[in-house]
C-alpha cells in the first residue's frame, strides 16, 4: 500500500503563495485584457464593413482551433526571432490573452444578438452618442446574458495559465511539478494543488453565481456551461 | 524548404494526434454516458456523485491531470504507464467530464411532455429512455460531442510535455535539429496550422450536423 | 368498449364504473391542489371538467393516469386501485389513452410510427397489424394522406388527431383529453372536435377537460364544474350551463359564454405557450 505523506509537502509550502499568485495574477490580467480585445472583435463581427469581419472572423477561427500550447511556442519562440525578448511570464500573458480573446468575442457576440434592435433604435431616438449608447444601454443588457458564460472562461482561463509553466512561469503546476520532481511525492502534490485549483474555479463559479444574483435578480442557474 | 524536407514527418505526428484524440474520446464517450445519465438520476446520491466527478476533473487543469496519470500512479501503484498510456487516459478522464454534460444536456432537451405522453401509453421506464427520449437526445448531443473531439484534439498536444512523439512533439523535434536556423519557426507555424485545418474542418462538419439535424417545432 | 346506446339517465347507476374516484386529495408540498374530489364515470359516458385555469383539472387527469401520486382517497379504474408507485400502474396506462393539451407527438417520428410505436414495443403487436390498424385509425381521423409526414411539418389540428389515433391504437377503455382545441389555431379547432365527437358517438368512455361550451353541451352526458381543487357542481351539462344551482357555476357560465370574453379567451389560448 502506497503510504500517503502529506508531511513531505511541508518543506515546499514557502513557495506555494507566490506560486498561487501567479496563477491568479496571470489569469486576471489574461481575462481583463481579452475581455477588452474580445469586444472590439464582437463589434468587427458585426460591423457593416466587410473587411473587418473578415479579421475578426478569422482571428477567432484561427486561435479557437489552435491548442494553447502551440500558441504559447509560437510567441515564446517567434517573438525573438523577430528581436523581441519578453519574460516567461509576459510571453504567457500574451498567449492566454490572444486565446481568451476569441472565446470573449464568442461570448460578447452572442451578448449583441441577444439586444433587440429596438433598443439601439430607442437609445437613438433619445439623442445619445454612440459610446454612450453601448455604455449605458446595450452593455448591461449584453453582460445579462453573458455574465454566466464568462464565468465559464475566467474558469477556462485559470485551467489555460497552468500550460504558462512550459514558459517558465512559476505558477502552481509549476509548484506540483518541481515538488514532485525533487520528492517524488507526485501524488501528494497533486492533492495540494487540486485543492488550490478546486478552490479557485469553485470560488470563480460562486462568486459569479452570487453577482448573477444580486445585479440581475435572476436565479443564477448554477451550470457552469 | 525545411517543410519539404520535414513534411511527412509532421503529417505522421498529425496521424498520431488524431489517432491518440479518436482513443481517448471513445474512452471519455463511455464515461460520458455512464455519468451524464447519473446527471440526470432520481436519486439524489448518484447525481451527486455524477456531478462532483464532473466538477471535480472540470476544475483540475489537463496538464496537472497528466502529470498526476504520468508521474503519480507510477509511484503510488508501482507501474510504469507509457506516455502513450498515459496521456489517453488523462485525456479521457478529461474529456468524460466535459461528455457528461453533453449527454446530460442531450437527455433534459427532452421536453417533459414527451416523458409523459411515452409513459400515459404504458411504456416502461427502459423503453420510455430507449425508442423516446434517446432518439431525440443523440441529435442534440452530436454536435457538442464534436465540439469535445475538438478540444481533445487541442488538449493532446499537451502529451508532448510528458514526451510523447505526436504532432507538436514532433513539430519540437524538427525544431531542435535545425537548432538556430529560422526554419525552426516555420515548423511550429506549419504545426499550428495542421492542428488548425483540422480542428476547423471537424468544427464546421458539427456545425453541419448541427444545421441538419435540428427539429423545426 | 360498450357499443349499447347513449341512454342518458335511467339505469346506468346500477352499472358497475369505469372510473370510481373516492375524496381524492393531491398536494404538491404546502398546497393542496385537489380537495376531496369524488365522482363516478360509467361505461359509455363522455364526462366534461370544466373550471377556470388553475384548479387542477390536469393535475386531476394526471393523478388518474398515475403520473401523479395522491395524498388522500383513492382511485379505481376497472375494479383496480390506480397507485402511482406500484409497477401495476404500467398495464394500467395502456388502458388509458391520454391526449395532451400540445400534442407531445414523439417529433423523431413519422405519423404513423407515432402510432405503432406503443402497439409495436408495448404490446408486442406484429409490425404489420399495428401498421394496418394504425391506417384504420388515420382514416377514423381523416389523416390518411399525412400518415408517413413528421409531426413538424403538420398543422396542430393534424397533430392532434395523430395523438388521438396514438391513443386509440392501444384499444383503451377511458380516453382523457386535457385541454386537445387550447393550443390549436382556430380553423383547426372543428376538426379535432368532429373526431371527438364521432368517437363519443361510437360509446367511447371519455373524460374531457375543455373550454368548448358548445361541444361540452352537445356531446357531453355530464358536466363537472370544479374550481379551488375541488368539485362544485356535477349534473347534465344543459342544467350547469342554463340553469346552475351554484353561485360560483353560474359566474363561471357567464363569463365563458358572453361571447366577447369567450373570444380572447380562445385567442389567449392559441398564443399561449404550450407548455
Ligand atoms: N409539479 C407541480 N409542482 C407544484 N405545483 C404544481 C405542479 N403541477 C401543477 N401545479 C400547480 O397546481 C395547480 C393546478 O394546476 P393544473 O395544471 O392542474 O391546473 P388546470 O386546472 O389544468 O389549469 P389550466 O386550465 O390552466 O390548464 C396550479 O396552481 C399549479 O401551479
Ligand atoms: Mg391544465
Amino acid at each position: 500500500m502506497y503510504d500517503f505523506n502529506i508531511e513531505a509537502m511541508y518543506p515546499f509550502f514557502d513557495k506555494l503563495p507566490a506560486a498561487i499568485w501567479t496563477t491568479v495574477e496571470i489569469s486576471f490580467l489574461a481575462t481583463i485584457f481579452s475581455a477588452i480585445l474580445g469586444i472590439f472583435l464582437a463589434l468587427m463581427r458585426r460591423s457593416d464593413r466587410l473587411m473587418l469581419r473578415a479579421i475578426a472572423t478569422t482571428y477567432v477561427e484561427i486561435i479557437r482551433n489552435m491548442p494553447l500550447l502551440v500558441l504559447l511556442y509560437l510567441v515564446f519562440f517567434g517573438l525573438p526571432a523577430f528581436g523581441i525578448v519578453l519574460s516567461g511570464f509576459l510571453s504567457g500573458l500574451i498567449a492566454l490573452t490572444l486565446n481568451s480573446a476569441a472565446f470573449m468575442t464568442e461570448i460578447f457576440r452572442a451578448g449583441l444578438i441577444a439586444v433587440p434592435k429596438g433598443q439601439y433604435e430607442a437609445a437613438r431616438s433619445q439623442g445619445m452618442t454612440r459610446s454612450r449608447m453601448y455604455l449605458s444601454v446595450i452593455l448591461p443588457q449584453i453582460l445579462r446574458v453573458s455574465y454566466a458564460p464568462l464565468g465559464n472562461q475566467i474558469i477556462g482561463v485559470i485551467m489555460g495559465s497552468s500550460i504558462m509553466m512550459i514558459a517558465t512561469v512559476e505558477e502552481v503546476t509549476a509548484w506540483m511539478n518541481n515538488t514532485g520532481a525533487v520528492t517524488y511525492r507526485y501524488f501528494e502534490a497533486f492533492v495540494v494543488v487540486a485543492v488550490v485549483y478546486l478552490v479557485l474555479c469553485q470560488g470563480t463559479n460562486l462568486l459569479r453565481n452570487l453577482l448573477g444574483r444580486l445585479i440581475f435578480k435572476s436565479v443564477a442557474a448554477g451550470g457552469r456551461w | 524548404m525545411i517543410l519539404l524536407e520535414f513534411g511527412g514527418t509532421l503529417l505522421r505526428g498529425l496521424g498520431i494526434t488524431l489517432w491518440i484524440s479518436w482513443l481517448a474520446l471513445l474512452l471519455a464517450a463511455i464515461i460520458g454516458m455512464i455519468v451524464g445519465v447519473g446527471r440526470t438520476s432520481r436519486s439524489l446520491p448518484i447525481r451527486l456523485i455524477a456531478q462532483i466527478y464532473t466538477e471535480f476533473f472540470r476544475s483540475i487543469p489537463t496538464l496537472v491531470q497528466l502529470f498526476l496519470v504520468f508521474f503519480g500512479i507510477t509511484f503510488v501503484f508501482n507501474i510504469n504507464l507509457s506516455p502513450f498510456a498515459a496521456a489517453t487516459i488523462a485525456l479521457a478522464l478529461e474529456g468524460s467530464a466535459l461528455m457528461s454534460e453533453v449527454v446530460r444536456g442531450g437527455i433534459q432537451s427532452v421536453g417533459a411532455g414527451q416523458r409523459e405522453a411515452a409513459r400515459s401509453s404504458g411504456m416502461r421506464a427502459w423503453q420510455v429512455e430507449l425508442y423516446v427520449v434517446w432518439p431525440q437526445a443523440i441529435r442534440v448531443m452530436v454536435p457538442p460531442a464534436v465540439g469535445v473531439y475538438v478540444s481533445t484534439l487541442k488538449a493532446s498536444a499537451l502529451a508532448s510535455v510528458i514526451g510523447y512523439v505526436e504532432l507538436m512533439q514532433t513539430g519540437l523535434f524538427i525544431r531542435e535539429s535545425v537548432r538556430g536556423g529560422p526554419g525552426g519557426l516555420t515548423v511550429l507555424v506549419a504545426v499550428a496550422v495542421l492542428y488548425v485545418i483540422v480542428n476547423f474542418t471537424i468544427s464546421q462538419l458539427g456545425a453541419a450536423i448541427e444545421r441538419r439535424s435540428s427539429f423545426v417545432h | 368498449m360498450s357499443t349499447e346506446p347513449k341512454s342518458p339517465g335511467n339505469g346506468r347507476a346500477q352499472q358497475n364504473p369505469i372510473l370510481r374516484v373516492e375524496g381524492v386529495v393531491k398536494r404538491f408540498g404546502e398546497n393542496t391542489i385537489l380537495n376531496d374530489v369524488s365522482f363516478n364515470v360509467q361505461p359509455g359516458e363522455v364526462v366534461v371538467i370544466v373550471g377556470p385555469s388553475g384548479t387542477g383539472k390536469s393535475t386531476f387527469l394526471r393523478c388518474v393516469n398515475g403520473l401523479e401520486d395522491i395524498q388522500g382517497g383513492r382511485i379505481v379504474f376497472e375494479g383496480q386501485t390506480v397507485n402511482a408507485r406500484s409497477r401495476k400502474v404500467i398495464a394500467l396506462r395502456r388502458r388509458i389513452g391520454m391526449i395532451f393539451q400540445n400534442f407531445n407527438l414523439y417529433p423523431h417520428l413519422t405519423a404513423v410510427e407515432n402510432v405503432t410505436i406503443a402497439p409495436i414495443k408495448v404490446l408486442r403487436e406484429p409490425r404489420d397489424s399495428a401498421k394496418e390498424r394504425a391506417m384504420e385509425l388515420f382514416r377514423k381521423v381523416r389523416l390518411e394522406h399525412r400518415a408517413s409526414a413528421y409531426p413538424s411539418e403538420m398543422s396542430g389540428g393534424e397533430q392532434q388527431r395523430v395523438a388521438i389515433a396514438r391513443a386509440l391504437a392501444m384499444n383503451p377503455s377511458l380516453m382523457m383529453f386535457d385541454e386537445p382545441t387550447s393550443a390549436l389555431d382556430p380553423e383547426t379547432v372543428g376538426d379535432v372536435l368532429t373526431v371527438m365527437e364521432e368517437l363519443a358517438a361510437d360509446g367511447s368512455t371519455m373524460l374531457v377537460v375543455t373550454h368548448e361550451m358548445a361541444f361540452a353541451d352537445h356531446v357531453g352526458d355530464r358536466m363537472l364544474f370544479m374550481d379551488g381543487g375541488s368539485i362544485i357542481e356535477d349534473g347534465p351539462p344543459e342544467e350547469l350551463l342554463r340553469n346552475p344551482k351554484e353561485e360560483r357555476t353560474r359566474q363561471f357560465v357567464n363569463s365563458v359564454l358572453r361571447p366577447d370574453t369567450a373570444r380572447r379567451r380562445q385567442s389567449n389560448g392559441a398564443a399561449a405557450d404550450p407548455g
